[in-house]
C-alpha cells in the first residue's frame, strides 16, 4: 500500500493547493470535499483520471429550501486507495439546472434521471431525462421539501368513511378501532 | 403494462417486433417490466421499466421518527433485508457517535451472514429455474426456510426481522440457539455437493449459462457493477474486507472470484460464497460464548430523540453488492433526508439494458436472474 499512501498524500496536497475547495478527512477512508458548482466536474475528472477514483457509488440530492439551494453529493470510491470521497456542491434551487457528469462516470445517468424525477433538477447533457418510476405522475417533484404528501392526498382524493357492517356491530357492543388516525401521535406529519 | 408503455415505434421496420416482459415474470424477484425490441429471436434493444414497487420510502422516512423508520428499512429489499436495517442503524450510530457493544456487533454479523445464505439460496435456485430446472429452486426455497426458522426463533419475524436498533440489537439469543444454528449450518454444508451435482455438473445448465451475458472487468468498473457480479469478472473486491464494518476485520474468509464474467461465473461465485458464509458463521458461533456484556448501549428516549446535525455515508456488502445509505440530520427528531443506494439500481437498469442487446430471447430471464437484481431496491 506504499503506492496508495503516496497517491493519497499527493491528493491531499493537490486538494489543499486548489482554490475554492475545502476538504476534511473524517476518517482514514472518508474524505469530505466542499466545492463550487462550476468546479465540480473538473474535480471529478481529477479524481477519476489522476487519483484512481473510478467507482461512482451514488449521487445524493438534498433540498434546502431555506437556503434556496439543492445540495448534490457525489460519492466516489477508489479501489486502489480504499477511500471514499464525498464531493458536496450547492446549486440554486431556481432554475435547478446543472451539468451532467455522464461523460466522466457512466452510472451517473441513473442517478441524474432519478434526481430529475424526484427533485426536478435538470441535468444538461444527461442521456435520458425521461420518467422512470413515476410514469403516471403529473404533480410537482415529490421529494422536494415543499411538497406536502398529506395536502396532496386531501386535494386529489376523497376520504371514504370506513364503517363496514362488522365494525358497526363491534361498536354497538362498546368496542371499535383503538386509536383513531387523527389521534395517533407520531404517524402523521 | 401501463398505457404509455404500449406505445409502439412510429414506423418500425417490418422485420422487427416488440415484446413486453413483465411486470410479473420469472426473471426477477419482484415486479419489474422489461420492454424488448426483437428481430426474430434476437434482442435489438431492451428498456427497463420500474415503478411497480415504488412506495416512496425515502419520503416516508422524512415524516417519521428515527426509531419508527426501522420498520421501513427492511422492506426496501425483500430477499435480503438484514443489511438494510444494519446499515441504517450504522448510519444513525455514526451521526450520534454511539459506541456499539462488542456482543451486538457479533450478533449482527451472524444475522447478516445467515441472511446472505438465505438470499444466495433463493437466487441461484431462481437462476436454475430460468433455464428450465425447477428442482434447485424447490431445494433452495426449502433450505432457505430452515434459516427463516432460525430468524423466527431469534426475533419473531421470518422475512422482516427489525432485530437491530441504533445502539445494538433488541434481544439476546434464546438458550440453545448456537447449537441449532450450528446444526442447520452443518446440514446446509452437507447439501452443497447435492447442489453441485444437480446444477453445476448438469450439462443443460452449463450449456445454457456459459457465455451468456458476459461482462468484462473494464465494463464492470465503468458501469459500477458491484458484489458477486463484479467478483465474477475477476476483481477481488468486497466491502467486508476493503472497507470493513462491524467485526469483519477480525474474521477469516476468502473473497471468491471467477474470471469469465458470464452468467455461469456469477452463479459459481454465489455457490462458493455460500461456503464462505458458512465459514464466517462457524467463527462467529465459536466466538459468541466468549463475549459477554450488554447487547446494546443506552440510547436517549427514542420517542423524543434529536439526532445531532450532520451527514454520513455508510456502505455495506449485501448479497447483491454494494449497499449504501446517505443520511442527513438537521438536529431534529426525524431524518432530514435519507437516500438509499441499492446495488440493483445499477444492475437492473443500465447493465441489464446493455447486456440484453444481441442476446436471444430465451436468455433474457436468465441474465436478469444471474445479475440478482432486486426491484424494490430500484423503486424504493
Amino acid at each position: 500500500m506504499t503506492k496508495g499512501k503516496e497517491l493519497s498524500t499527493w491528493l491531499d496536497k493537490v486538494l489543499s493547493e486548489l482554490e475554492g475547495i475545502e476538504f476534511r478527512r473524517k476518517s482514514s477512508r472518508r474524505l469530505r470535499v466542499d466545492v463550487a458548482a462550476d468546479a465540480l466536474p473538473a474535480l471529478l475528472e481529477l479524481l477519476r483520471g489522476r487519483a484512481s477514483y473510478v467507482h461512482l457509488s451514488a449521487i445524493s440530492c438534498v433540498d434546502w429550501p431555506d437556503d434556496g439551494a439543492f445540495e448534490l453529493v457525489y460519492h466516489v470510491w477508489s479501489y486502489e486507495l480504499q477511500s471514499l470521497v464525498s464531493a458536496h456542491t450547492r446549486i440554486p434551487r431556481e432554475p435547478g439546472v446543472y451539468i451532467s457528469v455522464y461523460d466522466i462516470y457512466t452510472p451517473a445517468a441513473f442517478f441524474e434521471r432519478d434526481i430529475h424525477e424526484m427533485f426536478g433538477v435538470y441535468f444538461e447533457g444527461s442521456p435520458d431525462m425521461s420518467k422512470f418510476i413515476l410514469t403516471e405522475w403529473d404533480g410537482p417533484p415529490p421529494m422536494r421539501k415543499d411538497f406536502d404528501s398529506e395536502a396532496w392526498v386531501n386535494d386529489h382524493f376523497d376520504w371514504q368513511d370506513y364503517n363496514p357492517e362488522w365494525l358497526k356491530e363491534i361498536v354497538a357492543q362498546g368496542g371499535g378501532i383503538a386509536i383513531r388516525p387523527d389521534e395517533q401521535r407520531f404517524s402523521r406529519k | 403494462m401501463r398505457p404509455e408503455n404500449y406505445e409502439t415505434q412510429r414506423q418500425p421496420p417490418s422485420h422487427e417486433y416488440e415484446l413486453n416482459i413483465g411486470p410479473n415474470h420469472p426473471g426477477i424477484e419482484g415486479n419489474y417490466a422489461f420492454k424488448l425490441r426483437l428481430h426474430g429471436d434476437e434482442v435489438i434493444e431492451g428498456r427497463a421499466d420500474a415503478g411497480y414497487l415504488h412506495r416512496g420510502f425515502e419520503k416516508l422516512m422524512e415524516g417519521r421518527l428515527w426509531i419508527q423508520n426501522l420498520a421501513i428499512t427492511p422492506r426496501i429489499c425483500v430477499p435480503d433485508p438484514v443489511p438494510m436495517e444494519i446499515s441504517y442503524c450504522l448510519a444513525v450510530e455514526d451521526l450520534c457517535g454511539l459506541e456499539v457493544p462488542e456482543r451486538a456487533k457479533w450478533l449482527r454479523v451472524l444475522q447478516a451472514e445467515l441472511s446472505r445464505l438465505a438470499a444466495h439460496l433463493f437466487t441461484f435456485g431462481g437462476h436454475a429455474a430460468t433455464t428450465g430446472m425447477y428442482t434447485p429452486m424447490f431445494w433452495g426455497m426449502a433450505d432457505r426456510d430452515l434459516i427463516l426458522d432460525l430468524f423466527e426463533e431469534l426475533c419473531g419475524g421470518r422475512v422482516y426481522h427489525i432485530y437491530n436498533i441504533p445502539g445494538g440489537v433488541r434481544r439476546d439469543m434464546p438458550p440453545g440457539f448456537i447449537e441449532r444454528v450450528s446444526n442447520t449450518i452443518d446440514y446446509l454444508e452437507s447439501r452443497l455437493p447435492d447442489y453441485d451435482n444437480l446444477m453445476f455438473r448438469n450439462r443443460v445448465f452449463v450449456k445454457r449459462a456459459r457465455g451468456v451475458g458476459v461482462i468484462s472487468q473494464q465494463h464492470a468498473l465503468d458501469w459500477a457493477v458491484t458484489g458477486p457480479n463484479l467478483r465474477a469478472t475477476g476483481l477481488a473486491f468486497d466491502v467486508r474486507r476493503d472497507d470493513p464494518y462491524l467485526v469483519y476485520d477480525q474474521l477469516d474468509f476468502d473473497i471468491v472470484t471467477e474470471d469469465a464474467g458470464d452468467a455461469w461465473a456469477r452463479a459459481l461465485v454465489r455457490r462458493k460464497e455460500l461456503f464462505e458464509s458458512i465459514k464466517i458463521i462457524r467463527q462467529v458461533l465459536a466466538k459468541l460464548p466468549e463475549i459477554e456484556g450488554p447487547i446494546r448501549c443506552p440510547i436517549p428516549n427514542p420517542l423524543a430523540w434529536n439526532v445531532p446535525a450532520g451527514s454520513t455515508y455508510v456502505r455495506m456488502e449485501s448479497s447483491k453488492g454494494e449497499l449504501a445509505w446517505y443520511v442527513v440530520s438537521n438536529g431534529g427528531e426525524k431524518p432530514y433526508r435519507t437516500h438509499v443506494r441499492g446495488p440493483s439500481q445499477m444492475h437492473a437498469v443500465q447493465v441489464l439494458e446493455k447486456l440484453s442487446v444481441g442476446c436471444r430471447i430465451e436468455d433474457v430471464a436468465q441474465i436478469m436472474f444471474s445479475l440478482d437484481a432486486c426491484p424494490p431496491e430500484v423503486d424504493r
